[in-house]
């Protein structure tokens, strides 16, 4: 044959004539097949099952793959959200212990002792410490009084975190010491049942009149887990503050225990020095009251009296409330049922619009945590999932051409 | 009591089905692809594969996907026949890779059974001779051929199935037969 003897149609009428044409009894399984919706049953009686046995075998394995793809992906998609929802469940009760809870540790002792190092060399000039000092001096405060007060009921050593060390003062430091005036103050959470809310609120007021305690505010709930507790202000004589949360710790499980110092020794004296300034004055005046010779200058006097005697009323008054802070610790304590952390207080047992609109506002919050958490982790493996989408396709693209160039 | 006004008379029962078992347009219009593409489909397969046995087996699945994407498909990129044509290019290519590699591993012999001289041989000589050529062609020449000439494609769509232009396509495709012309001489 040449050239001439085969022309582009006749190649083209021999070319149709070579086509190839489906055997009656694939093209009739086929047509089944299509009839039935290209149906995907994996058993043995499925129509992919009927067809013949390389082509069933190709249709299954695909379609249990292709089933098998989206749960495992939604497996895993669940899976990394709650771990996500966990791990941060669990960051954040672990970065609230060292607030709720304090310490026994030398290091906190010492670090009680750099605070009020701090504010005794002042020399009374500086004000109180502010209140990131007081704290850093507060984690130590329960340190310091358990070592003193002896028997405690503080949380087990594996609960507790103990506070960094802080650099102590130093010798000599801290002169006076023993003058400083310091309040100190705690809070107390004690778990119990909820039929024993009522019992433990009895054996508190108990031990406060045992310690010549205050109570300046009380409120009790009954009810159920969770619901009942009770909430208590209490003032303790600063002296016994220590054995009085010790007793107070005996009374059901501690939660949590926090105490707290501030250092209000320069304010105590700046206050006592204006008042002895004060008298001082107004001990002038009435000398110059005595030696006053005329009525106008006696009046003057008197009025200049006056006035110096309101502002020694008021510097007293100062004075001894800065001592009533320093003689008296407040106590605030929580009697909290099952597995509660709070309590909620005194209710009014009526749902209000606005409970409505907190609700509201926390499971927002609460939620749009969770997308965010979830947005977090997904995005990532969205991108990575897109990308590995991509590099395949590309991949599967290049192969493609690769096979039909070889 | 007084039926409304306006509402029939003598209706005691009425006769519905699910909305879901009248078939979609998109249904009718894979079912009408099927029909009309179903002989095609497997003739380009054949010519690309050279293998009824694996031909039968890519085409099926090609329908299979195909079906399951009917709802997918966007006919402004494309006619429906082109679009289900990409489908059986590509498991038909997957299915030469997976030959390859299998051929790879067993030196597993090619099946000639089709297009092989011999079988056609007492057809006519020049048919014998024509697909000789056509065996000798490259796997991409061939494909444009099992396209034009075994599925009935026009320019077009062998344009759109490929991802180039039709000018691209008919210039390709005319230096594939002058090849195989001159491979028949």
């Amino acid at each position: 044959m040449n050239r001439d003897e085969l022309t582009i149609e006749e190649l083209g009428d021999e070319l149709r004539a070579l086509r190839e044409a489906p055997s009656e009894e694939f093209a009739a399984k086929l047509d089944a097949h299509a009839a039935e919706g290209f149906p995907r049953r994996p058993g043995p009686e499925g129509s992919i099952a009927s067809l013949p046995g390389h082509v069933a075998e190709r249709l299954r394995g695909s379609g249990v793959r292709r089933r098998l793809l989206p749960a495992l992906a939604g497996a895993t998609t669940v899976i990394v959200v709650a771990t996500a929802v966990v791990v941060s469940v669990g960051s954040d009760g672990d970065s609230a212990t060292p607030t709720n809870l304090s310490g026994t540790s030398d290091a906190g002792d010492a670090a009680e002792t750099a605070g009020a190092g701090q504010a005794g060399s002042a020399g009374g000039e500086a004000e109180a410490l502010a209140p990131d000092e007081s704290r850093v001096a507060n984690g130590a405060e329960g340190g310091s009084a358990a070592l003193e007060g002896g028997p405690t009921a503080l949380p087990a050593p594996s609960q507790m975190t103990v506070p960094p060390p802080v650099p102590g003062p130093g010798p000599g430091t801290a002169p006076g010491a023993h003058n400083r005036q310091v309040e100190r103050s705690a809070e107390l959470t004690l778990g119990t049942d909820p039929e024993r809310v009522q019992d433990v609120a009895a054996k508190t007021i108990d031990v406060v009149g045992r310690y010549r305690g205050i109570v300046l505010s009380s409120s009790t709930r009954d009810g159920a887990e969770g619901a009942a507790g009770a909430n208590f202000e209490l003032l303790i004589p600063s002296a016994r503050l220590s054995p009085a949360l010790a007793d107070l710790s005996e009374i059901a499980d501690v939660r949590s225990r926090n105490e707290n110092t501030l250092d209000i020794t320069a304010p105590f004296i700046s206050a006592r020095e204006r008042l002895r300034d004060a008298r001082a004055e107004a001990e002038g005046l009435l000398r110059q009251l005595a030696e006053a010779d005329t009525v106008a200058e006696r009046n003057s006097v008197k009025g200049q009296l006056e006035i110096v005697r309101g502002r020694i009323a008021a510097f007293r008054a100062q004075v001894q409330r800065l001592e009533r802070r320093a003689d008296f610790s407040r106590v605030s304590l929580q009697i909290v049922s099952g597995e509660a952390t709070v309590f909620p207080g005194p209710s009014d047992d009526e749902w209000s619009i606005g409970d409505a609109l907190h609700d509201a506002g926390r499971v927002l919050a609460v939620a749009a945590g969770i997308a965010l958490v979830a947005a977090a982790v997904m995005l990532p493996l969205g991108l990575l999932a897109g990308a590995g989408w991509a590099g395949r396709r590309v991949y599967l693209r290049r192969a493609r051409e690769q096979t039909l160039s070889a | 009591m007084k039926a409304p006004g306006g509402r029939s008379k003598g209706v005691d029962q009425t006769i519905s089905a699910p909305a879901s078992d009248a078939p979609s347009s998109a249904d009718l219009a894979f079912e009408e692809l099927y029909r009309s593409s179903r002989d095609d489909v497997y003739a380009y397969v054949t010519g690309m594969l050279r293998d009824r046995s694996a031909a039968e087996e890519v085409t099926a699945a090609a329908f299979e996907k195909a079906f399951r994407k009917r709802r997918r498909f966007d006919a402004g990129r494309g006619s429906a026949r082109a679009w289900l044509f990409g489908i059986a290019r590509n498991a038909a290519i997957d299915e030469l890779r997976r030959h390859k590699r299998r051929a790879e591993l067993t030196a597993e012999p090619a099946d000639t059974t089709v297009a092989a001289p011999h079988t056609i041989a007492e057809h006519s000589t020049r048919r014998a001779t024509v697909a000789a050529g056509l065996a000798q062609l490259a796997p991409r020449e061939r494909e444009l051929v099992a396209m034009k000439f075994f599925a009935g494609l026009s320019n077009a769509e062998i344009a759109a199935v490929l991802g180039i232009s039709e000018s691209n396509a008919g210039t390709t495709l005319h230096r594939v037969i002058t090849k195989l012309r001159e491979a028949c001489t």
